[in-house]
């Protein structure tokens, strides 16, 4: 096997294909290494592709192309107790139309599929292959070492994409050895079996359009929300709680889950369904305050390695980060080459890249979201305040109505108390 | 769903030799055990008579959670399975 490249990628992923991708076509000899079967075998998310414009650029006709599910077309909110719903929902027809807004798809076939992409402009895809260590020459960053008898590959530079827990990041000094609890997430996610029609008519869709739904006060008090996305013929259903307050609850994701998926308006939109698979993931929350060194000696870091992941409370963007810094990463090496300037200086034109672009913009304007997301009363107290005064709003019973105004004032009062909720709104409002 | 039928829904390649070991001396002086609830796949238990956590690699998720939730560093090893082997994702 040939053991010298121009670069190599470690991860397969939409961080690392992208990148390969990008590089491939620049006429660069680019190795993707990729530690499964195949691309995307070991690849979980919620099951929202936001929109990836880095991507557009790469294939205009995107949504034609990739194996994707159904398109965004309408997204809701649900604030949600044990007995009651409330929920909000935007649907436009504007989200219908192309360039979409975002879709649903599978990870183990659109990473497939990108990296396939790559292969096809020409870069060498390893599969099988779990990177161990990088190689350091003169205190540089030049190649990888594979675990396999005689794995090594040579390149002058490395992009570590092997996401959220990067050991390629780790091994090469860009990473702190320990991760702040506060600061990580988990998402565990059903996959369940429905007919197209079923989900078409429970849901308002038709044709491909596809629904997208947070919900919070569905995680037993620990911090995090659920969601729920259609498929074609399956729906993507699931919790992502935050891994200090998960850890702290002595609950258990699985016990949570099934409360989740036993609650009774939610139980009736997936009655019937079947389980088909049952999956789990890191995801790195703590936006822009946890971001690893982004470059060093021979090396680049991309996707969720950088934890490049915007968390807002409203959206949870990740691929569309990672495809982005992938390609700016991509920019970066083509560049280098060109100059033969592989050091850390040399390649920090990655981080004006990055700079000048949403990634680090959003990550910025948002850096104060993860502290928001720490208000515990979020999870449980405002659900259920907002649940129980739409109740009284709605309920008839022949007794004399209050003002919505005293309404509110008297649930605050009682389940968050006044002071908590100014310094909520407060907090809510500098995240915002 | 019922967590002790995962291998009904989710597939593996199981290898001979376990990608996560713990150092059972670390364990047994943990009190907290994050990982025995916090694992979404509960692949840790904790034997109260023996004040022991084990680690079952079978079914795992390779989520990383335990990476994370564990303060004591406990892993005499913690890497993902060799090339091709551990959980292999259908669809999800």
């Amino acid at each position: 096997m040939k053991q010298s490249f121009q670069a190599i990628v470690v991860g397969a992923g939409p961080a690392g294909a992208s990148a390969a991708l990008a590089m491939a076509r620049a006429g660069l000899d680019v190795a993707l290494v990729e530690r499964g079967n195949f691309p995307g075998e070991k690849s979980m998310f919620g099951g929202l592709l936001h929109r990836m414009t880095s991507l557009e650029e790469l294939f205009p006709d995107f949504w034609h192309r990739a194996p994707l599910e159904r398109h965004i077309a309408k997204k809701g909110t649900t604030f949600m107790t044990a007995e009651s719903s409330f929920h909000v929902q935007n649907e436009t027809t504007n989200f219908s139309r192309t360039p979409y807004n975002g879709y649903t798809c599978f990870r183990p076939r659109f990473d497939r599929w990108l990296a396939e992409e790559a292969r096809k402009a020409g870069a060498t895809l390893i599969t099988r292959a779990l990177v161990e260590d990088v190689i350091m020459r003169g205190g540089k960053v030049a190649g990888v070492k594979i675990l396999r008898e005689g794995g090594i590959l040579h390149a002058p530079v490395v992009v570590a994409a092997d996401g959220v827990l990067s050991f390629t990041a780790l091994k090469a000094g860009l990473r702190r050895p320990k991760f702040n609890v506060g600061q990580m997430a988990v998402g565990v996610k059903a996959l369940i079996d429905l007919p197209k029609e079923v989900i078409d008519d429970r849901f308002g869709l038709s044709g491909d359009q596809g629904f997208a739904n947070e919900y919070v006060g569905c995680t037993g008090g620990v911090r995090g929300g659920g969601f729920l996305y259609t498929n074609y013929d399956t729906v993507s259903v699931g919790l992502v709680v935050h891994l200090g307050s998960l850890r702290d609850s002595g609950k258990t994701p699985y016990d949570l889950m099934n409360s989740f998926l036993e609650q009774p308006q939610l139980a009736k939109l997936l009655k019937g369904g079947r389980l088909l698979e049952y999956s789990a993931h890191v995801i790195p929350e703590g936006g822009y305050d946890m971001i690893p060194e982004l470059v060093g000696d021979g090396i680049l870091v991309a996707g969720d390695a950088a934890a490049f992941c915007n968390a807002t409370g409203v959206n949870l963007e990740g691929i569309n980060l990672a495809t982005h810094s992938g390609s700016l990463a991509a920019k970066t090496v083509i560049a280098a080459h060109q100059q033969n300037d592989f050091s850390r200086k040399g390649l920090n034109h990655y981080k004006d890249l990055l700079n000048d672009s949403y990634v680090m913009k959003d990550l910025k304007a948002f850096r104060h979201a993860p502290h928001m997301l720490h208000i515990d009363r979020i999870y449980q107290e405002y659900p259920e305040l907002v649940c129980n005064m739409m109740e009284h709003i709605y309920r008839i019973d022949g007794t004399p109505k209050s003002s919505i105004s005293k309404l509110l004032l008297r649930e605050l009062k009682e389940k968050v108390g006044l002071k908590n909720a100014l310094s909520d709104l407060f907090t809510a409002w500098r995240a915002l | 769903m019922n967590i002790d039928e995962i291998f009904d829904y989710t597939s593996f390649s199981i290898d001979r030799e376990p990608h996560i070991i713990l150092d059972p001396a670390i364990c047994a002086g943990c009190r907290q055990r994050g990982c025995v609830n916090s694992c979404p796949a509960r692949c840790y238990s904790y034997n109260e008579a023996e004040g022991s956590v084990t680690f079952v690699y079978d079914g795992c998720l390779e989520c990383g959670t335990c990476y994370i939730v564990c303060d004591r560093n406990a892993f005499t090893r913690w890497r993902y399975p060799r090339g091709g082997f551990g959980v292999a994702f259908r669809m999800t």
